[in-house]
């Protein structure tokens, strides 16, 4: 697996201002200004209603700002093309991993690749290796309701790397699982950004889980009010 | 998995909707079929009438409700006739009466003289004389089916006669009637003088167009018939059946349509979350649109596949039929399957692009929240 980082010089990820109204009334961002390197890991930490799912929504496209920018790769997402840019940047992970329940493992994993020009030969390859990566090789065949809830969350991140991405957004995947699949989904986060270079924002309102990643964000209401790294990264390295 | 593979999947995936839905189509279709079938099965019988004569073109009286009601006065006739371009003519009355369980059996009245002008072949026996009235010759369809020869005698509508000869002229429609004495014929109809259809044999090298142009300028009570497409100038109730047929086309298609829009619309109701999702990793408004497009049509094309054999079915039970019996023969033309394969599309584009153009309209956020 590769990716080219969007093919950019600069961060990964750029908001500039970023405010976002909910008819015209609810401010669920309000002036937001983040910016993440190429490669990096990083936890969006805050309660619920602070506004991580609005901000991961944005920077996937799947929503508009109502004021300032976002930049992806160095792309303004109020120019790039929508539907191409999450096919080809983003690989989104959901709290509810949104697997479509009647295709097996196998064709869940396939379906962002639909429209890539990817040929049935190299699509069905592609899958099996992403499923071998998430231990899932046994269960190509089975359809989401058949796995555990960290073998559809597992699933998830398969399909969210599909297209080779080069940033993961993953909003609340934890949320579901039991530890034991928490701590295996997050060697799997670690593992793809150590080895792949993809560039990592996971939004959660765990402490466990923010300090698996490199840097956490903290939000509250509307804002990011602090940036820090995790103990364990600190640790590492003051060694 | 291709992207293609997936609508069937998705079709499959909702199976008994998706069986309802193309029972549906397939009513709409066994319509069209059965249809289209009778209308251009009618049609050949009725213009088979016209070509029982080895003619150039056959003169009627215009405008009438079936073509067997058309009356030639001996004027008429012999003002056809006086063209120069004309070689000879052949007037003949066409009755139908009731015989052997058939409502519409053909008598033909034809004088001796012009059978063989007409393209009448004696195989057995001799013409009837121009005066008799118990002589009768079967078309040797006729005769297979009543198991007579020459010598025996058949009563057709109280009236006995002796078969005089059996005949062939070639056409499936005159070798399955009868011929008389045309004076007789007259007599019986009440319509002395008169002929139904004229057949007309021109000179070689005429102009048939012109002639034909001359013929009905001249006398506008008359019309010319050559081709099927004209035959609906001698026979408004063919006209009528044909325009039945582009109705029930017309309905059939709205029907389907409306099954097939009810399916999909909620289809795309239940699936938004699906279609959010798709829209999430990637997929473009269009993808959605053929997508659900797709499912539609293949629906259709399921639904126009069971409706071609139930209108086949349907076929079978109306030829069976007392009413139709005789005159109705099954002819199963191309254009009547490509009329329903036309109108299965029609109702899957009609009933489809509304849910598809909803389900690509949807915004992805919307439809992720949607439960």
């Amino acid at each position: 697996m590769s990716n080219g980082n969007g093919g950019s010089e600069g961060p990964a990820i750029q908001a500039i201002d970023v405010v976002k109204l909910y008819d015209n009334v609810t401010r669920a961002l309000d002036g937001v200004n983040l910016t993440i390197a190429c490669g990096e890991f990083v936890a969006l930490m805050g309660p619920s209603g602070c506004g991580k799912s609005t901000l991961l929504h944005l920077l996937a496209s799947l929503d508009i700002t109502t004021s300032g920018r976002i930049i992806v790769n160095g792309r303004d997402l109020r120019s790039a093309g929508n539907d191409r840019f999450r096919r080809q940047e983003i690989g989104l992970v959901f709290q509810l991993h949104n697997l479509l329940p009647n295709l097996t493992a196998m064709e869940n994993v396939q379906i962002p690749m639909f429209g890539t020009g990817t040929k049935h030969a190299q699509r069905l390859q592609r899958a099996r290796e992403l499923l071998a990566e998430m231990d899932l090789s046994d269960k190509e065949k089975a359809t989401p309701p058949r796995l555990s809830g960290g073998e559809r969350q597992r699933l998830a991140i398969a399909r969210a790397l599909a297209n080779n991405p080069s940033i993961i957004l993953a909003d609340e995947p934890t949320g579901n699982l039991d530890s034991t699949a928490v701590d295996h989904l997050l060697a799997l986060f670690r593992s793809i950004r150590d080895e792949h270079g993809v560039t990592i924002l996971l939004a959660t309102h765990d402490v466990h889980v923010a300090e698996a990643a490199g840097r956490i964000v903290y939000m509250r209401d509307g804002r990011i009010v602090e940036s820090s790294q995790p103990e364990g990264e600190r640790a590492s390295k003051g060694k | 998995m291709s992207f293609l593979g997936l609508i069937p999947r998705n079709v499959l995936t909702r199976k008994v909707r998706s069986s309802l839905t193309a029972l549906a189509v397939a009513i709409a279709i066994m319509m069209v079929v059965a249809m289209g079938v009778l209308t251009y099965s009618l049609k050949q019988t009725a213009i088979s009438v016209l070509e029982i004569g080895k003619a150039d073109f056959t003169v009627a009286q215009k405008g009438v409700s079936d073509v067997l009601y058309s009356n030639l006065d001996e004027k008429e006739v012999a003002a056809v006739k006086s063209y120069p371009q004309v070689q000879e003519t052949v007037g003949v009355l066409v009755a139908g009466v009731n015989f052997n369980g058939n409502p519409f059996f053909l008598e033909l009245g034809i004088p001796p003289d012009e059978l063989a002008p007409f393209g009448v072949q004696i195989l057995q026996g001799r013409a009837y004389t121009t005066d008799a009235t118990d002589e009768i010759i079967l078309g040797f369809r006729t005769a297979e089916d009543l198991h007579k020869t020459v010598g025996d005698q058949v009563t057709i509508d109280t009236i006995t006669y002796n078969i005089v000869g059996i005949y062939s002229v070639g056409n499936p429609f005159a070798d399955a009637a009868s011929m008389l004495p045309l004076s007789w014929v007259q007599g019986r109809q009440r319509l002395s003088g008169y002929v139904t259809l004229l057949f007309v044999k021109t000179k070689p090298g005429t102009d048939l167009g012109a002639l034909q142009a001359q013929i009905q300028h001249d006398h506008p009570e008359l019309a010319c018939v050559q081709t099927a497409s004209q035959f609906g100038v001698v026979d408004r109730n063919l006209g009528l059946i044909s325009a039945a047929d582009v109705g029930v086309s017309i309905l059939a298609l709205f029907m389907g349509a409306v099954g097939v829009m009810n399916t999909s619309l909620m289809s795309v109701f239940e699936r938004t979350r699906e279609f959010g999702i798709l829209r999430a990793v990637g997929w473009s408004r269009g993808r959605i649109v053929i997508m659900v497009m797709g499912e539609a049509l293949l629906i259709a094309l399921a639904g126009a596949f069971i409706g071609t054999g139930l209108g086949f079915a349907a076929i079978q039970v109306i030829k069976s039929l007392p009413q139709v019996v005789g005159f109705f023969h099954p002819q199963y033309p191309a254009s009547v399957f490509g009329q329903a394969l036309g109108v299965a599309v029609g109702v899957a584009f009609f009933g489809a692009i509304y849910p598809a153009a909803r389900a690509a309209l949807l915004e992805p956020m919307e439809a992720l929240r949607h439960e």
